[in-house]
Parts: structure tokens; C-alpha cells; sequence
């Protein structure tokens, strides 16, 4: 037996919403502990991250662990019939293999939706020593990509020990974006080596600006030409982390 | 006697053709490209049908035409068209291009009354028509035995009969039980003999190069064509060369570089995203820049349907050569964006007048020779490419590849913005 109840139904919509961006297919692993997913998009440029443990919610059971595949577009859909305070219900009906979804508040509201097959792939995280570890907060990084994305459709993130320049060279335009250690956006920078490597803008645009809203800071941590993992602080316990893989100029 | 033939091209009714496409424009640059053969193109068009039989006239027993007022002339004509057939396959439509070739007015007529009454003639010097491949075939050779239909640029992603986005996996899904009557597909731009020959199923067909020009420029017109050796130049003999597949006929293929046509690698022409096949697999056929389907490149759907090594060589089957548009070579030594330019101009038309046209300049004239009409550089780009010996950047949704000669500011400029998208899997 799998459910899971939340007393304020952003919280799932907005953590469904951060999962969306990578994920049309979620395999989410239910386990007595708690809720973990681990998928990339299809191109596998991105990865997610994502574990929820139990005490996130108000209520949880999961009776053994199991594996539960659903359609996160259609599942989004149906959350954002929920208000900010109303309280939402996921329970897995295991004779029709169908989640039911609760919305309680002003009313109530019971829908249904089929789970899929689950996926059987296990996804190991990139094998990485990261030279840089920034936090900012997402706000300052949301306004900073913003900026970028104004020249270019890709972003070259540099790092050395006073601070994080972005900098992002379009066909007409170009821009030099600098976060200074110690400001407002930039709240620490580890260096052990300068650093530099160059991101799709419109993946880093997308899954910082839905991850925003589940986080006030992120860490960013790379190096040279290697995957950007950026991890939200969550308000609550729980994990959203995200590998993004570098672009780099070839012959 | 020898006989290049271009048998595809367009007449000025069709979409996004130059409208200074006549039959005496064609005529008089096909002369300067070498062609002695071309296809009028657009028979099916009112319009264009009106200027076919204002301009030129039969010649006698031949199949074919010249232009009425240059009984000298060394260019013939063969009646042609392109159609686009539309029609489900299954739940899928599919939307395929294909050639015609009929020996007289009086069948091309015929084929027009027929093909009327499955769409609009007069709409497109291409109609769009609705009814099946097998249809289209079944009405053309029940009009006359003469005639020909074989599947036009057959990999290009969009409206071809391999094509990624609405194609079949082969000849016999598309053209059904009238696949008996198809004895040939147009390679396009963007594949070459080599990669055809990938496919065992392709084996009984013959491979023609055409150019589809839309424009009669030199570096348009003939940029591809087929090179036979025949008794006599007649619509019989060439038709029977193709039919028979007789390699002791048609002899070989001019083909530009795959990697040249527009298509030939998988990519986003907006996003600046052109990737290999084996890149675009990595990602799952998905754009790293805006994450939608990618256009899927000729060479990826080749490697898909193929079932022999990359260097696979059938016997008895007829061979090819490796050509550019001559003002295209020019202008990547000047450095210049246009091949239309007027230095570009000048070189061209001196060595054309040194050698007769550009087929001779590019295929047979000795280096010494050269050297004695251009300057070095462009000599030696010439000889390069008949000898293989360059690089081109592969063309992409719709982009045309681009000549690389040397390291030179043309081949920085080439480079420039190539930028290659990794995944997560090379960090594993």
C-alpha cells in the first residue's frame, strides 16, 4: 500500500512542476523511508535528483518499497486545480494500477489516473571532482540568466576565488554577467582551481526558475568543461539536485 | 556519344523559383554547365506547359526538344515534371515527391488530364495531388508505356520516400504493386551512390543525380547529374539505359559531397545545432538548444535503414565522381559569401571561355592548363576537389554544407559556433 498526504498543495505542485522540466515519464522509487526519484530528459543533457523523506508529509505509508511510473504533464494538470491551502492525497490503488488523487478545502475532489510501466533503468550520477562550489541565491541567479538569455542560447559559467562571472556571447550582442563573492546574489565561493564551462541557457533558464520555487539558495559546484550540479536548498528536509552536462566548441 | 543529363529542375511557376527562369535561360546556362540534356521541369503547370510549346519544338524521332529559333543548339530537352503525392499509410500521412519523364507533348497532355482530377495543376509548377504513390504510377504508365516515374530526392527528411519525418522503409511500401514500374531513385543533394549502396533493397534500382534546381545559375543548375554514353541521344535511350540499369550506358553520376546538401546531417537551422549521427543518437534526437525533435539528417536515416558496412561497393553498377559548383570553389578561395559576385564572375567566365564549360574545367582539365588562365589557389581548389582531397562542413535543416579549403579564414569561419552539446553518459 502506497499514500501520501501534504497539508498545502504547493508544495507538491511546485516540486511536480521542478520535475516536469526534465521529465514527460517519472519513475518515482517508494520506499518506507521516503519518496526518490532519479531520471534524465530524453536527450540525457539533464539530470534530477529529487528525495522527499517521509516527514515531509503529514502522512505517509508505504508498506514495502515498490516502483510507481506516471505521466508527470497529466499529473501537473490536475494539481493545479488545487489552491494554495488545500490539502492533496496520492494513493496508489493496486487492484486497478490507477493513482487516486484527493483535493480537500473548499470542497473535495477525487481524481484518477493510470500509472505507467515503470522503468527498470538505475542512473548513476556523473563521476565528477568539482573544483568550484558557489552559493548564491536563486533569485540572483534567475535575474543573471535572464540577462544572458537577452544575447545568446548559451553561457560560459568562470569562476576564480573573489568571483563567478557568467558570460555569454550571442551573433550581434554579448554580455559579462559578475557575481562578486560576498554580495547580496553571491553568498559564498570555494575555489580550488579556477574553472570555466559553457551551459545550454535555455535548460539552466527552465530548471532554475522552477526549482525557485521550491528554494531560496542553490549551490552551484562544477569545473572545467565538466557537468554543473546545482542543488536547492530545501525549506523542508528533502533533496533537488540537478546535473546539467557542458557544451563545448568543437572542429 | 556522350550525354550529361539533368533531368530535375524547375520552371518558374514552381514555389521559390526564380522568375527569370525561362526555357532559353535554362538552355543557354545548361550550355555553359555542359548539360546536352535537361528536364523542361513543370510539364504539369498550364502556364509553363504554354511556354514549353511556345519555345521549343520536337526533334524528330528523338522523344526530345529544342528551342525553336537554335537549330544548332547542343541542348536537348526532356518533358518532366515533380508531383507530390498525398496520402494515408495506415494512420500515417505520407507525402512523397516524384519525377516524371514522358517522350511528347501529347503524352505529357494526357498525363495532366488524368493527374487533374486529383488536384490543383495550376496551383504549384509542383501540384500537390491526392492520391497514392501506386496511383500515380498505375495513371502515368497506363497514359504510356514510354513514360517513367522514380521517387525524388529520395532521403531529404520532408516529402521523400525514405525521408525521417513521412517516408516508408522501402521502395515496395510506397509504391505497392506498381513498384514493377520503378526502376530508378533520385539520390538528392544531401546522399550519394555509396551510401545508397548501403541498402541490399536498393540493389535492382538505378541511382540518378539531379539537381532540383530551382534557379538556372551554374551553381544551381547541374550542381548533380548523370553522365551516358549512348548510340544516338533519344528519350528511348536514355530511358532504356536507366530501366536496364546498364552500367556499359549510364555510365556514371556527377555528385557534389553528401555532406554539401542541406540535409545531411541532423540538426536545428535556428538553434545553430548540426550534430552527427552518432551525436544526435546521444542525445536522443533532441535539440540541446530548444529541446524540441530534431531534423532528423540524411546520413542518420541511411545508417538506420542500412544493412552493409559504410564501405560496401556493388559489382556491375554504375560509378560516380566528386564535383562543387565551380563559382562555389572560387568564391571560398576569395573569401566571399555569394558565388554570384562580380570577381567571382570574372574568374568563372575566363575559364569557361578557356575550357567550353564547367564540367571540363572540373572534371578534365590538366593542372598546367589551369595554371595558365587562374591564379594558383584556385587551380589547386579545383584540382582538390576533383581529387576528393577537401572538406566540407556538413549541411544541416536546411543549411547547404559549406567548402573548407586549408586553414584559411574561410575555415575558421566555417568552424566558428560549432558547438558541441555533451551529455551525462561521457561522464559516467
Amino acid at each position: 500500500m502506497f499514500k501520501l498526504k501534504v497539508s498545502d498543495a504547493k508544495l507538491l505542485r511546485d516540486m511536480v512542476t521542478a520535475i516536469s522540466i526534465l521529465v514527460d515519464e517519472a519513475t518515482f522509487k517508494i520506499e518506507p523511508e521516503g519518496l526518490k526519484l532519479r531520471a534524465m530528459d530524453p536527450s540525457r543533457v539533464a539530470m534530477i535528483d529529487f528525495e522527499w523523506p517521509k516527514t515531509v508529509f503529514e502522512e505517509y505509508v508505504c508498506e514495502a518499497p515498490s516502483k510507481m511510473c506516471i505521466n508527470i504533464s497529466e499529473l501537473l494538470r490536475l494539481l493545479k486545480r488545487a489552491g494554495k491551502d488545500e490539502a492533496v492525497e496520492l494513493s496508489l490503488d493496486e487492484k486497478t494500477g490507477r493513482l487516486q488523487i484527493k483535493i480537500t478545502g473548499k470542497y473535495s475532489r477525487n481524481f484518477n489516473m493510470p500509472t505507467l510501466e515503470a522503468s527498470e533503468e538505475e542512473v548513476p550520477t556523473p563521476k565528477i571532482t568539482f573544483n568550484v562550489k558557489a552559493k548564491a541565491t536563486t533569485q540572483g541567479l534567475s535575474q543573471a540568466i535572464e540577462d544572458a538569455q537577452l544575447v545568446s542560447d548559451h553561457v560560459r559559467i568562470e569562476a576564480d576565488t573573489e568571483k563567478l562571472v557568467l558570460n555569454a556571447t550571442g551573433d550581434l550582442m554579448g554580455a559579462t554577467i559578475t557575481l562578486q563573492k560576498g554580495s547580496d546574489a553571491l553568498l559564498d565561493l570555494e575555489v580550488k582551481e579556477n574553472s570555466k564551462a559553457t551551459f545550454s541557457l535555455s535548460y539552466l533558464a527552465e530548471i532554475i526558475k522552477a526549482a525557485s520555487a521550491t528554494s531560496d539558495i542553490a549551490t552551484l559546484e562544477f569545473s572545467t568543461d565538466m557537468p554543473i550540479k546545482i542543488d536547492f536548498q530545501q525549506t523542508k528536509e528533502g533533496k533537488l539536485t540537478f546535473f546539467l552536462a557542458p557544451r563545448i566548441e568543437s572542429e | 556519344m556522350k550525354v550529361i543529363a539533368d533531368l530535375h529542375i524547375h520552371g518558374r511557376y514552381s514555389r521559390a523559383t526564380s522568375q527569370q527562369m525561362s526555357l532559353k535561360e535554362i538552355a543557354r546556362f545548361a550550355k555553359v554547365k555542359g548539360l546536352n540534356l535537361v528536364g523542361t521541369g513543370d510539364f504539369t503547370h498550364p502556364k509553363w506547359l504554354r511556354e514549353i510549346k511556345d519555345t521549343l519544338v520536337p526533334e524528330e524521332g528523338t522523344g526530345l526538344y529544342r528551342v525553336f529559333d537554335d537549330a544548332a543548339s547542343q541542348v536537348h530537352f526532356v518533358l518532366s515534371t515533380e508531383v507530390c503525392t498525398v496520402f494515408n499509410a495506415g494512420e500515417e500521412a505520407k507525402k512523397v515527391h516524384h519525377v516524371i519523364l514522358t517522350p511528347s507533348l501529347e503524352t505529357a497532355e494526357q498525363i495532366n488530364d488524368v493527374l487533374a482530377r486529383y488536384g490543383d495543376l495550376g496551383a504549384d509548377g509542383r501540384p500537390l495531388l491526392n492520391m497514392t504513390a501506386a496511383q500515380l504510377v498505375e495513371e502515368v504508365m497506363a497514359t504510356s508505356s514510354g513514360n517513367m516515374v522514380f521517387p525524388a530526392h529520395a532521403w531529404t527528411p520532408w516529402f521523400s520516400i525514405f525521408g525521417a519525418f513521412s517516408g516508408f522503409n522501402s521502395v515496395e511500401e510506397c509504391y505497392d504493386d506498381m513498384t514493377k514500374h520503378v526502376h530508378a531513385l533520385e539520390t538528392g543533394l544531401s546522399s550519394d551512390p555509396p551510401m545508397n549502396w548501403r541498402l541490399s533493397k536498393l540493389d535492382r534500382f538505378t541511382l540518378l543525380s539531379n539537381s532540383d534546381s530551382h534557379s538556372f545559375w551554374p551553381w544551381r543548375l547541374g550542381r548533380e547529374a548523370n553522365v551516358f554514353e549512348l548510340e544516338e541521344i533519344s528519350y528511348r535511350e536514355v530511358v532504356d539505359a536507366i530501366r536496364c540499369k546498364d552500367h556499359s550506358r549510364l555510365k556514371f553520376t556527377i555528385e557534389t559531397d553528401p555532406a554539401y546538401g542541406k540535409y545531411h546531417w541532423t540538426g536545428h537551422r535556428a538553434c545553430n545545432v548540426s550534430l552527427s549521427p552518432q551525436e544526435a543518437q546521444k542525445l536522443g534526437n533532441v535539440c540541446p538548444v530548444c529541446r524540441r525533435k530534431l531534423t532528423k539528417g540524411v546520413e542518420q536515416r541511411v545508417e538506420e535503414l542500412a544493412d552493409r558496412p559504410a564501405d560496401f561497393k556493388p559489382e556491375n553498377t554504375p560509378g560516380f565522381m566528386r564535383v562543387l559548383p565551380l563559382s562555389e570553389i572560387i568564391a571560398t578561395v576569395l573569401g566571399v559569401d555569394s558565388p554570384s559576385t562580380q570577381a567571382v564572375w570574372k574568374i568563372y567566365n575566363s575559364l569557361i571561355n578557356r575550357f567550353g564549360d564547367e564540367y571540363t574545367v572540373l572534371l578534365d582539365a590538366p593542372a598546367d592548363m589551369l595554371l595558365d588562365v587562374v591564379e594558383a589557389a584556385i587551380a589547386e581548389a579545383i584540382l582538390q576537389v576533383r581529387a576528393g582531397a577537401v572538406k566540407v562542413v556538413p549541411g544541416y535543416d536546411g543549411v547547404y554544407g559549406k567548402l573548407v579549403l586549408g586553414a584559411g579564414a574561410s575555415a575558421e569561419k566555417a568552424r566558428r559556433g560549432r558547438v558541441q552539446q555533451l551529455n551525462l553518459a561521457d561522464f559516467w
